[in-house]
């Protein structure tokens, strides 16, 4: 009889695997599946695109339906245009609270001409949730932390990029209209695509006192001459016409500021930092991602993607906060940023304010020194992807470009120059790059890149803390006091709380707690060896600890009245997640 | 009617409630609403919410809705300073009531915003009285994870929330020479032992060895503006500009480029003695001096304020970081004064300047010899409820030693019954019109048409301020946000511009300063030029060209 149950219940639980084996979607339905990607997704997608707001949207609504105990949607807020910013929380929802879980922030496109870090976002969720059954490291991942992916934070900038005409540099900004050239009007002058292609490309005209010549090699190419050489044409700018008439061409376009100069960390005014609006949040979308990174105190980690040139970038922004950056946090950094140089040929772990240039009030301090965040940026893409080599020209003076488009696009990245009768300029020639050529990657390379970076995140995000209480001791005392000893480790490299942290209490400290026994006295032990402690004369029961560093352990010690084997031990921490153990339970092994 | 007498009876009850005669925010709403209802010049609106969800009131005193060069009053961004609230409703009166007030209005506009921090109203007029600075928001004081768990107690059941001395031998205070009263820190240079503890009034609720320490005081918006915010600090809240009130007040100064300069009735002043110019901290990248020329400026109001206005003898009240007057100048680019409005009257502290005798006042003594002369004042005008006098009580965490609850009733010190405040606003309201007064005015020359040749004219027009000070500020120069002074020619159809800028932008003009604009223009007919900015308004001249 009772081996009939057992067996019923094992097949039963066999049934119930295999059912979420096929429900995984793990089988080959056609050929062969290549390692390293999901054989056949429930969401289909092509990485090789990029998506609108309305794709975007239905992406996240197909991923929670697809993967209800994996994927949760919600909209943070609402844009300056009223479109909601999504978030996917991703996790295994049946294993744990996620509250309780250290989480990992990521976001993309804050600058949205940089269409990539809202298609690495994407892929990173799609990943994840594809691959949760398949892949054992993912599956623990997921069991273990939260990830809070914020596709777009700037999705109206996004749908105006993409569906109106732009340059690979415009629409960075927001949509919120302003007087740029303090002459009290808005908007007054803004580009125009004077061929009605969707992209604004270059305008030029023959000149016999130009300094410019067309390249012999890439007709698409100018280069400015040096020395005598004589050139044949003047570069009038982006294409554009003077609009209002003030002799100025393109002076007032649509919302020029920076959103990433809106964050509320050593944040100054314009004419210290270039792009900062009335104060650190003036904008609706930052002033959404900082109430829900505040309220998610468990948000260890944090990933924000840019584009252009190959970097993982850590803080700060500005060189007076180099001293809130200790060796220990440097460390943690290293050891991501150096593994990142491997993970990503061509790209470079650097200090945000050192290697690339000084920033005040952006996102990445915000999230790494108001909030005690280990953040980094990634900007993706860079010159080294087209041939898989160093470039020996600057960053954006070469012609590599040129070269990649004539052999790998076959002339599919430029416009090819025209004429065109300019109300300003007279007969002129119109010509350039395409706005998602240069700084987006080129299809066929797209996710590659994406699963490059995802893994290096994957990894930052693996190595948030994780406690364990590896060890529980007693020891009798005298009469019927009891002494509980507990050992915790953070098993991962990422310290519960940085320096900074600590030193400012950003956010509350460890609590290592002893439940369900009569406590007379609580420490911290020093060093147990050499009987050094410190005790904790109020709420002995809960042993605040500010922090456990990567790969560290604290000891802490009870000294209670009668038998605590029916004591648990409770470690709570903000980052570093829940976990408990039973005295009993402990002692026994 | 029925509702007019239960309105009477419940504006009656709120007062005897509060036990104040300040206005509380119902009263403080309903007064606004009174001034709209009488005056045809006074419009009142909300600008945002608190965090506790009440209404930033904007007063407009106003006789167009066409935006006139403006001055900005703001009051009551730190809770503690009740009495600036007071002070700008008095002045709204007292302009109202002012005869020349439409002419005033003929050419500027003044807007009030009488308490920026309403939610900190609540707590002058509550049932225990305490000192808050702060707005609504839940804060964790001590930054331990844990919100208000330690509040105060009101251990002798006054009502009030003061102190506790605790006779000690760890003590470092002892009663003041001049005032038994008082406690002063011991000075071991002069032979003085320390004989008391000074804690706030309460229990060491949570048993962590600090008395008091977080009972979710709030957010002192006064601490969360952008200009040197202090992060981390008590009250500063969680980051900077995080408050709805801290971003409302910005959003309205912002977007509103007419606004010529800001008065805060606040803790702080710059109006008695003007900011003084450092060459090195005006020119590094983050700006942390005025800048020369507003400087000047500020020497010329500040003369306005001393010898024109005749207020006098006002305590130094330096700047604290991250507060509004300091944000309105280097990141606003307004000219920006702050003064408490009001404070204890000069003969007192002399007199016991001279009790004091040589004792020069050092850091630590500046405040007693304040307290002190408050002390004296308040005997001097039989004012009661100002002190509660040291009384021994019984105090759980220091059972064996001698414990006593007394020293100021919250808010005393800063905040004085009504009736002294309006002599002060009288004041401050001719100083105020001496402002207006004073403010940039745009004039220009006659323009000079020279007929070139056939259909070509040079037109030429010369542009002064003839007011006492500069258009705008010169840091507004830095910042974009800020109108600048244009000078525009609009041309009928069959004109067109041969030589010149269609618009001429410029730097502030100072006062007494001029600029001269030509253009060459082809077709006959009339041409408007305007020139001037938002704070001082745009003067428009009609030429014909014939």
């Amino acid at each position: 009889m009772k081996k009939y149950i057992l067996y019923s219940l094992l097949s039963f639980s066999f049934w119930s695997v295999s059912a979420q084996k096929n429900d995984s979607a793990s089988q080959d339905l056609n050929g062969m599946r290549a390692i390293g990607s999901p054989a056949n997704p429930k969401v289909p997608m092509s990485w090789d695109r990029y998506h609108d707001y309305a794709q975007i949207t239905q992406f996240c609504k197909d991923l929670v339906k697809s993967y209800p105990n994996l994927v949760k949607m919600e909209s943070i807020g609402k844009s300056y245009e009223n479109r909601d910013i999504w978030v996917l929380t991703i996790s295994d929802f049946k294993t744990g609270k996620i509250e309780h879980k250290p989480g990992f922030y990521i976001d993309g496109g804050i600058h949205a001409n940089e269409l990539q870090g809202v298609e690495v976002s994407m892929y990173t969720a799609w990943y994840l949730a594809e691959s949760f059954q398949t892949v054992k490291f993912i599956n623990t991942l997921l069991k273990e932390k939260v990830f809070y992916i914020a596709v777009t934070i700037s999705p109206d900038s996004r749908e105006n990029f993409i569906h109106t005409p732009n340059n690979a540099n415009t629409s960075r900004s927001g949509m919120r209209a302003f007087d740029n050239d303090g002459d009290d009007l808005v908007n007054e002058d803004k580009l125009d695509d004077l061929d009605g292609d969707g992209n604004i490309v270059m305008m030029r005209r023959k000149s016999k006192t130009g300094r410019w010549k067309v390249d012999p090699k890439y007709p698409s190419r100018m280069y400015q001459v040096r020395g005598d050489e004589k050139g044949d044409y003047e570069m009038l700018g982006y294409e554009g016409i003077d609009n209002d008439k003030d002799g100025l061409v393109n002076e007032d376009n649509t919302g020029t500021y920076d959103p990433n100069r809106d964050w509320a960390w050593n944040w100054q005014p314009n004419y210290v930092q270039n792009g900062a609006l009335f104060y650190p949040g003036t904008l609706p979308e930052t002033r959404a991602v900082k109430d829900f990174v505040v309220n998610h105190p468990n948000i260890a980690g944090a990933q924000s993607y840019h584009n252009y040139g190959g970097m993982f970038l850590r803080g700060p922004g500005a060189a007076e906060d180099d001293p809130l950056f200790s060796r220990q946090d440097i460390e943690v950094y290293d050891n991501i940023g150096k593994l990142g140089e491997k993970l990503i040929p061509g790209y470079n772990y650097f200090i945000l304010h050192k290697d690339l240039y000084t920033v005040y009030g952006g996102e990445i301090d915000f999230l790494c020194l108001t909030r005690g965040i280990f953040t980094f940026s990634n900007e993706l893409m860079t010159s080294y992807k087209l041939f898989n080599q160093k470039s020996s020209w600057s960053r954006w003076d070469n012609d590599e470009f040129n070269e990649f488009d004539k052999y790998l696009l076959f002339g599919d990245g430029y416009v090819e120059w025209k004429t065109f009768v300019h109300p300003q300029f007279g007969e002129i020639e119109v010509g350039g790059s395409k706005k998602n050529y240069i700084r987006n990657h080129p299809g066929f390379m797209l996710q590659e890149d994406a699963h490059r970076n995802m893994a290096f995140t994957l990894y930052h995000a693996y190595q948030t803390p994780k406690l364990e209480i590896v060890d529980i001791k007693t020891e009798k005392l005298s009469g019927d006091l009891v002494a509980v000893t507990a050992t915790i480790m953070n098993t991962r490299i990422i310290p519960t709380h940085s320096t900074h942290d600590v030193k400012n209490k950003i956010e509350q400290p460890n609590y290592i707690t002893l439940k369900g026994s009569t406590v007379v006295v609580g420490m911290t032990v020093e060093n147990e060896d050499l009987n050094l402690f410190t005790e904790q004369k109020y709420r002995p029961e809960q042993i605040e600890v500010p922090n456990i560093s990567g790969m560290g352990s604290v000891k802490v010690r009870w000294i209670v009245k009668g038998n605590p084997s029916n004591a648990t031990v409770e470690v709570s921490s903000a980052k570093g997640g829940l976990v408990s153990e039973k005295v009993s339970e402990k002692l026994a092994k | 009617m029925n509702k007019r007498i239960l309105f009477l009876l419940l504006f009656s009850f709120a007062l005897t409630y509060g036990q104040s005669d300040y206005l509380n925010y119902e009263s403080l709403s309903k007064k606004l609403k009174e001034f709209e209802s009488k005056s045809k010049f006074c419009k009142v609106k909300s600008i945002g919410k608190s965090s506790g969800g009440k209404d930033l009131w904007l007063v407009t005193l106003s006789e167009s809705t066409k935006p006139k060069p403006a001055l900005l009053i703001t009051a009551g961004i730190d809770g503690k300073h009740q009495v600036g609230t007071q002070m700008a409703v008095q002045l709204i009166d007292q302009l109202l009531k002012s005869e020349n007030l439409s002419k005033l209005l003929s050419e500027k506009t003044l807007y009030f915003v009488p308490s920026v921090n309403p939610d900190a109203m609540d707590a002058f007029f509550g049932k225990l009285k305490m000192e808050k600075s702060g707005n609504a928001t839940k804060t964790d004081d001590d930054r331990d994870g844990q919100i208000g768990e330690d509040p105060f107690e009101d251990m002798n059941n006054d009502g009030l929330i003061t102190q506790i001395r605790i006779e000690d031998v760890s003590g470092t205070y002892i009663e003041s020479p001049d005032d038994p009263r008082l406690l002063v820190k011991a000075d071991p240079t002069k032979n003085q032992i320390g004989k008391y503890l000074v804690l706030s009034e309460g229990f060491d609720n949570d048993k962590d060895g600090n008395f008091n320490e977080d009972f979710s005081e709030g957010v002192n918006i006064d601490k969360n503006f952008t200009f040197d915010h202090p992060v981390f600090e008590k009250g500063s809240g969680v980051y900077v500009a995080s408050e709805p009130e801290t971003r409302a007040l910005l959003d309205f100064l912002y977007l509103n480029q007419n606004i010529y300069a800001v008065f805060t009735f606040g803790m702080h002043n710059n109006l008695s003695e003007a900011p003084k110019y450092d060459s090195k901290m005006a020119s590094s990248r983050i700006i942390k001096s005025w800048l020369e020329k507003d400087v000047k400026t500020g020497e010329l109001v500040s003369s306005l304020y001393t010898e024109k206005a005749k207020i006098k003898d006002a305590p130094k009240s330096p700047m604290t970081k991250g507060n509004f007057a300091q944000t309105a100048y280097y990141h606003a680019g307004r000219l920006s004064f702050s003064t408490p409005g009001w404070w204890i009257p000069k003969e007192e502290v002399k007199k016991d300047s001279s009790q004091v005798k040589f004792e020069k006042p050092k850091k630590d003594s500046v405040e007693p010899n304040q307290e002190l002369a408050y002390l004296n004042w308040a005997t001097k005008e039989n004012l009661t409820n100002v002190f509660v006098n040291w009384t021994p009580v019984k105090h759980p965490d220091f059972p064996n030693q001698k414990a006593e609850v007394g020293g100021f009733v919250p808010y005393a010190l800063n905040n004085p019954p009504a009736k002294y405040l309006e002599e002060s606003t009288t004041k401050h309201k001719l100083f105020l019109e001496e402002f207006l007064a004073a403010m940039p005015k745009i004039e220009t020359t006659t323009p000079v048409v020279e007929k070139v040749q056939n259909d070509l004219y040079r037109v030429t027009v010369k542009v002064v301020n003839k007011g006492l000070l500069p258009t705008y500020t010169e840091i507004g120069d830095k910042i974009r946000f800020v109108s600048r002074m244009k000078t525009e020619v609009v041309l009928t159809k069959n004109q067109s511009i041969v030589s010149g800028r269609k618009y001429f932008l410029r730097n502030a003009m100072q006062a007494g300063e001029s600029e001269e604009y030509s253009w060459l223009i082809s077709g006959s007919g009339k041409v408007t030029i305007q020139t001037g900015c938002a704070t001082t308004g745009v003067k428009e001249l009609i030429v014909e060209l014939k």
